[in-house]
């Protein structure tokens, strides 16, 4: 199965470099770019670097068996592996940040002063197991967000601009998911489809696409009436025309800032299921879930709850702040204006 | 003004309103302060009270007291001993004509099921009847009913004629709708009941065995085989809004269940009728407390002296509230809201210190008490695995030699029970018949070059298969649902891991493993065992060939089947504990030993902590939950509660003045500006 | 007005048909009966137990077209119509992990449920909406930006944490409330209670906080608040006759939405305070795989929601003629 979530991986890589390109090459969409840096620089500069370090544990290769590779040849292993070699860069047990000794016991540990944020319980460091959720994470939400928005776009767009019995058609499924608490939707399609990656893609998939479907029909809705679609549509310019030239252009801004809430939301979303027993495997979710007892013990074990909770946060206070300087910045009253 | 001054209003109602909640976090009303009621707390709901099903702790923590048995575990005595309960005596075995064994219960007069709608007032109101054998031949009846899915079925079938009485049951029902239609009481009764379990009279109830076993009657201590009313069994079935039985307990114990909210909390109230109370049984070994009373116990404070030969019951209530996370269970208990408890992972470094209770806890009166569980811990291999089952011959064997060695029962102890419990040498555990202490497996002792060395001569020179130059790949099937659970599977992994194995977690829902297994598409399994009755047959039957799942879905989940080991057991399987029993059983260890279907993890060690206010509280092992016993002190619990649970409320008022400072100059300035 | 009544109606009618439809295909189509039942009655069960089972629970007919009966029965007496049966009749059966009756289980699941979300619900939006309106007041000051900051930060964290950190602060370190547990006693509950409220309000305070901030803002740039400072008000009596008297509305619009779920309970908190509402029985259902109470749960969740949709868009009628006519 890992084959599939690095391809998925790997797509999402092309697709950012794609939308780089898109930006580049078009003047209101490079301003608004070269604007929403100069706000937001550092939370940008902090997405790059998850984003750099998910691709790094997405490019794997197989070393060929020699005597000096005895445990780990013969199974892929990506940059990240390489770099941490977990299979020897382990303690016995739990060890506190940089500390040189073992937290229970006191003996001396193999890697003394090494582990930024510590060990855990099976003495795996924290530090690599926070970077390796990293994939995860931004598996959760990019990908999700990426299979759903086309989907959500055509249905939805589609309905806005055709209007009558593909309308009717995809309201219903709207209404119909939408009526369902989406928190129960997620659990029961897991539940049914099984554990897994693809499986809780899927099941975020589901649930996610009727929101972006709705905006996206909704502001189709309003530009189907527009002058220019209209003058458009007089002159007998083709539907799929129009849709390609004059509407997606216009729901973009409200695409990415949706895509950019969702992120969030749905990153936040697998710490519940984490904890329900039915998230990802190597997720924060699980680290946090596997951590959170570890309060009561005396001395306080702090440091695995922390690692994957700041990195969570992180993540998700970046983009938050990225999705709120965007919608500032390409507004669609203030670009009318400009 | 009036925005600043309702904000102001608002933080003044919420400063308000948490100091009305009482500022407190005792979970219980003042006015239960001073009665004699025993807190305790459950994990798993109770699946179903029905005394033939009910399995688990949980069950049995109640069935154990709501519902009387005709004999009874000593509470005191160890290793293990029988005592009447409702029975008069504990009956002596007799040997009759080829082979066949009976026993006879002589049934105590005058016990009285609990009082319950379902029976008719008798001549002075109560809706109670007196019980008879005819009630222990219906529960009988019960377990070997197919309909009823007793788990113990086959534990009964020595009973001469059970095994038919199900068929002709079976069979009646599924030819006949209208015996199907009938009471099930009628229906017992036109099948025939069964042929070993005969009624003479009102309180005789004699039991025919196929073969002689002493065995059987551990059975009768166990609440399976308690009295059952058929009216009860009628009247609750579950339809059109009706109670069904397996919620509706009916017994004749000392407690009666008072409150019954399953997922949430239930209650046990005293029996003023329970037969312990009766003058006429004055006497009962089941209703008195012991009189031999182990020094040693009574020199660690966990039994006080005063109370031999008083009667019982002693408290008027227990109640016991759902805790479905350890921590805040823990907590509870530490801060005196539970009488009794065990201890979490988490804490245990702070509680226990050099195997004893640290000091600041001794300061508290708290009291320790270890035993070990008669259980097994251990990791099955699918014998019927092409790879590391019986079909790979001697390169199988091999591997699951050496994977045995590579695993560390001790740290794992030490990482996940805190070094509560025992490494296993076999899968038999201290105080059952066959234990042998001075063993050693050699197998089982934890040694990575070693473990490298037997998986290099199997032909997998650190994990690389030689045959075909790829790494060896097991995938180890678990059900893992919660983080913390995954972990020591994930730690099992690594210790194959280091010696070159890849091994593959593949943590599924629970239903989809049940799929795997019985599907045979498993390798590796982690599971544990806990004794019904303290025989090693009920450990050795774990891996008899005719209870292999792959055969017939018996607990053998290994599907482990050798010919030898077979025939071994099934001599072993009824003698009584001789020379010649303990020469079978090690020649069955022996072939575990070389075969390796299971790599025996663990024998668990239940350490229990209890406040000083909770006297008489010995841990059970075996036996089941007894309350009868059990006393408590209220006023000294009440003391001590107020002692240990003054709240902190700096924080408060420091969160407080944070929210006003940051209040204050924002509302000056503004003013200063505006005026 | 009886013509718009009615055919919002159906159209909720038909949104819950297609509700059905969609559990139908979960839990019977790609879920297989046999495999609930298996679990539920034991590996060792004997083939009869395993069919009674089955039969007990509605799970023993074919899926949509009965083969084996005839005239209408080919399409009656299946899992299909029976599934639709059952649920529109509000007979949810048994469920499947302890057999206990489904309806019982939520008439006493609901109190507890209500008794955490309606405070829960309650305190969330007075402490949301009098700091959103202090927060407007001063506005573009100092207080706005720490509130603002304050607001995104609590935001980003995940819900799981304040539950873990509030139980490990207010419960086990400063001993104010129990750190877990229910009682109903109306002398005890409100202490069971106060943490539950406490962590929930404070997870749902950022962006609750942020929505009405931006509701305030806007009505405060509209002409009529000129008008009232331009007559001389004073600036605290803007706010509160004005400005939130006319945000009312969009705030009401927002909050009826979330009115049905209170019923639902919440799911992390329930489970985690021990609190045996609806939202605990729904994470057992969800771990215990005990498939017949999830679907009554989700079943219920979705017709709460369809109600409450019914009914605001009811009250919007009347209070508004331009909308039955649209």
């Amino acid at each position: 199965m890992h084959w599939v979530s690095d391809i998925l991986v790997v797509l999402l890589a092309s697709a950012a470099v794609g939308v780089c390109r898109y930006v580049s090459g078009d003047r209101f969409w490079r301003e608004n770019a070269t604007e929403l840096w100069r706000r937001r620089p550092f939370a940008i500069a902090i997405v790059g670097a998850y984003l750099l370090i998910a691709l790094m544990d997405s490019i794997s290769w197989v070393d060929p068996a020699s005597d000096a590779n005895a445990l780990t040849s013969g199974k892929p292993r990506t940059i990240i592996d390489r770099l941490f070699v977990p299979e020897t860069f382990t303690e016995a047990s739990y060890s506190a940040p940089l500390a040189s000794v073992a937290f229970y016991g006191g003996q001396p540990l193999l890697h003394p002063g090494a582990h930024l944020l510590g060990t855990d319980l099976l003495g795996r460091d924290v530090v690599y197991r926070t970077l390796k959720g990293v994939r995860v994470a931004l598996l959760i939400g990019g990908l999700t967000s990426l299979v759903v928005i086309p989907i959500a776009l055509l249905f939805g767009v589609s309905a806005g601009y055709f209007g009558r019995r593909i309308d009717d058609a995809v309201f219903f499924a709207m209404t119909v998911l939408a009526s369902v608490p989406t928190l129960l939707l997620l659990i029961a399609l897991i539940m049914v489809l099984g554990k897994g990656t693809v499986q809780v893609c899927v099941a975020l998939g589901v649930t996610g696409w009727v929101h972006f479907c709705r905006i996206a029909r909704g502001e189709t809705l309003k530009l189907r009436e527009t002058d220019f679609i209209a003058a458009a549509r007089a002159l007998g310019v083709r539907d799929g025309t129009i849709i390609r030239r004059h509407i997606l252009p216009n729901i973009a801004h409200l695409v990415i800032i949706t895509f950019a809430l969702s992120f969030t939301a749905l990153v936040l979303s697998e710490t519940i299921l984490s904890y329900l027993g039915i998230g990802l495997d190597g997720s924060w979710g699980q680290m946090i879930d596997q951590a959170r007892n570890e309060l009561s013990r005396t001395p306080v074990i702090w440091w695995n709850l922390t690692g994957a909770s700041i990195a969570l946060f992180t993540l998700v206070l970046a983009v938050n702040m990225i999705a709120d300087a965007m919608r500032d910045v390409i507004d669609p009253r203030t670009r009318r204006e400009g | 003004m009036r925005s600043h001054s309702a904000a102001m209003a608002l933080l003044a109602a919420l400063a308000a309103g948490v100091a009305a909640a009482g500022c407190t976090n005792n979970p219980y009303p003042q006015a239960d302060r001073d009665k004699k009621v025993l807190y305790s707390s459950f994990h798993d709901a109770p699946k179903t009270l029905d005394p033939a099903v009910a399995y688990t702790t949980a069950e049995h923590v109640i069935t154990g007291n709501v519902y009387d048995t005709l004999l009874e575990y000593h509470y005191l005595a160890r290793p293990y001993r029988l005592i009447p309960g409702l029975a008069v005596s504990v009956p002596k075995g007799q040997d009759l004509p080829d082979g066949r064994q009976t026993y006879r219960f002589q049934l105590r007069p005058g016990v009285l099921f609990h009082p319950d709608p379902c029976f008719p007032p008798d001549a002075t109101g109560r809706r109670t009847r007196e019980v008879t054998a005819a009630d222990l031949a219906f529960a009988l009846a019960r377990i070997a009913d197919p309909a009823v899915n007793s788990p113990v079925i086959g534990s009964f079938a020595q009973i001469e004629g059970f095994a038919d009485f199900s068929k002709r049951l079976e069979d009646l029902r599924r030819s006949d709708k209208a015996f199907a239609a009938l009471p099930i009481r009628e229906q017992y009764a036109k099948a025939g009941g069964i042929a070993g379990v005969l009624v003479h009279g009102g309180h005789e109830l004699q039991i025919v065995l196929s073969q002689a076993n002493a065995q059987i009657l551990y059975w009768f201590a166990m609440p399976f085989t308690t009295p059952v009313a058929w009216e009860a069994v009628a009247a609750y079935d579950g339809k059109d809004g009706r109670d069904s039985f397996a919620d509706h307990a009916v017994g004749t114990g000392p407690y009666r269940l008072a409150l019954y909210e399953k997922q949430f909390r239930f209650s046990l109230a005293r029996n003023e009728l329970w037969y312990g109370t009766l003058s006429t049984n004055s006497d009962a070994p089941g209703a008195v407390f012991p009189t031999e009373i182990d020094p040693k116990d009574s020199i660690e404070g966990r039994i006080d002296p005063a109370y031999a030969g008083r009667r019982l019951p002693f408290v008027d209530r227990v109640t016991f509230y759902r805790e479905r996370e350890g921590i805040p269970q823990f907590n509870k208990l530490l801060e005196g809201y539970y009488d009794d408890g065990g201890i979490i992972k988490e804490s245990f470094d702070a509680v226990i210190q050099n195997g004893r209770l640290s000091p600041a806890m001794r300061a508290r009166g708290m009291r320790l008490d270890v035993t070990v569980e008669p259980s097994i811990f251990y990791v099955g291999f699918n014998m019927e695995d092409p790879v590391v089952g019986t079909p790979a011959g001697e390169r199988g064997r091999k591997l699951r030699q050496a994977m045995s060695v590579a695993v560390d029962s001790r740290q794992y102890l030490e990482l996940f029970l805190n070094g509560r419990g025992l490494p296993a040498q076999t899968l038999l555990p201290p105080e059952i018949f066959g234990y042998d202490s001075s063993y050693k497996n050699p197998f089982r002792q934890y040694d990575v070059e070693r473990a490298r060395q037997i998986l290099a001569d199997a032909g997998y020179k650190n994990g690389i298969d030689a045959a075909t130059g790829n790494r060896l790949k097991l995938s180890f099937d678990t059900s893992a649902t919660t983080a913390a659970a995954s972990l020591q599977f994930e730690y099992l992994a690594n210790s194959w891991r280091q010696i070159g194995i890849d091994v593959e977690i593949n943590a599924t829902t629970y239903n989809q493993f049940q799929d795997k297994v019985r599907h045979g598409a498993y390798q590796i399994f982690s599971w544990g065992w806990l004794a019904d009755f303290p025989d090693p047959e009920n450990f050795l039957f774990l891996l008899a060939c005719e209870n292999a799942r792959s055969k017939n879905g018996g607990p053998n989940t290994a599907s482990f089947c050798n010919a030898e080991f077979d025939s071994l057991y099934h001599q072993m399987k009824y003698l009584p504990n001789n020379a010649r029993r303990a020469d079978l059983i090690r020649r069955m260890l022996a072939i575990l030993e070389r075969e390796r279907p299971w790599i025996e993890l663990y024998h668990l060690e239940e350490f229990v902590l209890s406040h000083a206010w909770l006297v008489n509280s010995k841990p059970m092992g075996i036996s089941y939950p007894a309350y009868k016993y059990k006393d408590v002190r209220p006023e000294l619990r009440a003391r001590l509660q107020g002692e240990w649970n003054a709240p902190l409320r700096w924080p408060l008022y420091l969160v407080l003045c944070a929210i006003v400072a940051l209040t204050v100059p924002a509302v000056r300035t503004y003013y200063r500006e505006r005026l | 007005m009886a013509a718009y009544f009615l055919r919002r109606i159906g159209y909720g009618v038909i949104t819950l048909l297609g509700v059905l439809l969609l559990l139908f295909v979960l839990f019977f189509a790609v879920t297989d009966p046999d495999d609930i039942a298996r679990k539920a009655v034991g590996e060792r069960a004997r083939p009869e137990v395993y069919a009674q089972w089955k039969t007990n629970h509605g799970y023993d007919k074919p899926l949509i077209i009965n083969t084996g009966a005839t005239g209408a029965g080919r399409f009656t007496d299946t899992l299909l119509a029976e599934h639709y049966r059952r649920m529109l009749t509000f007979d949810f059966g048994r469920s499947d992990a302890d057999d206990s009756p489904i309806s019982r289980r939520l008439r006493e699941g609901a109190l507890p449920s209500l008794g955490i979300t309606v405070p829960l619900f309650v305190m969330g939006l007075v402490v949301s909406v009098a700091v959103a309106l202090f927060v407007a007041f001063f506005r573009e000051t100092y207080i706005d930006r720490v509130v603002l900051v304050l607001c995104m930060l609590t935001m980003s964290v995940a819900g799981l944490l304040y539950i873990i950190a509030g139980q490990y602060l207010v419960g086990q370190l400063l001993r104010w409330f129990p750190i877990s547990g229910f009682d109903p006693n109306p002398a005890v509950v409100a202490r069971f209670l106060a943490l539950p409220v406490l962590v929930g309000v404070l997870s749902g305070f950022g962006a609750d906080t942020r929505f009405y901030r931006t509701i305030f803002l806007e009505e405060i740039g509209r002409d009529y608040v000129r008008t009232a400072r331009a007559k001389g008000c004073g600036d605290a009596r803007v706010m509160v006759r004005h400005v939130l008297r006319n945000a009312l509305i969009p705030i009401l619009t927002n909050v009826v939405v979330q009115i049905p779920f209170l019923f639902t309970g919440a799911l992390l908190l329930e489970s985690f305070f021990g609190i045996p509402g609806l939202g605990a029985l729904t994470v057992e259902a969800i771990q215990g795989n005990d498939f017949s109470t999830l679907r009554t749960m989700v079943y219920l969740g979705a017709l709460l929601f369809i109600a409450g949709q019914i009914l605001t868009d009811i009250s919007y009628a009347l209070a508004d003629p331009r909308v039955r006519l649209g």
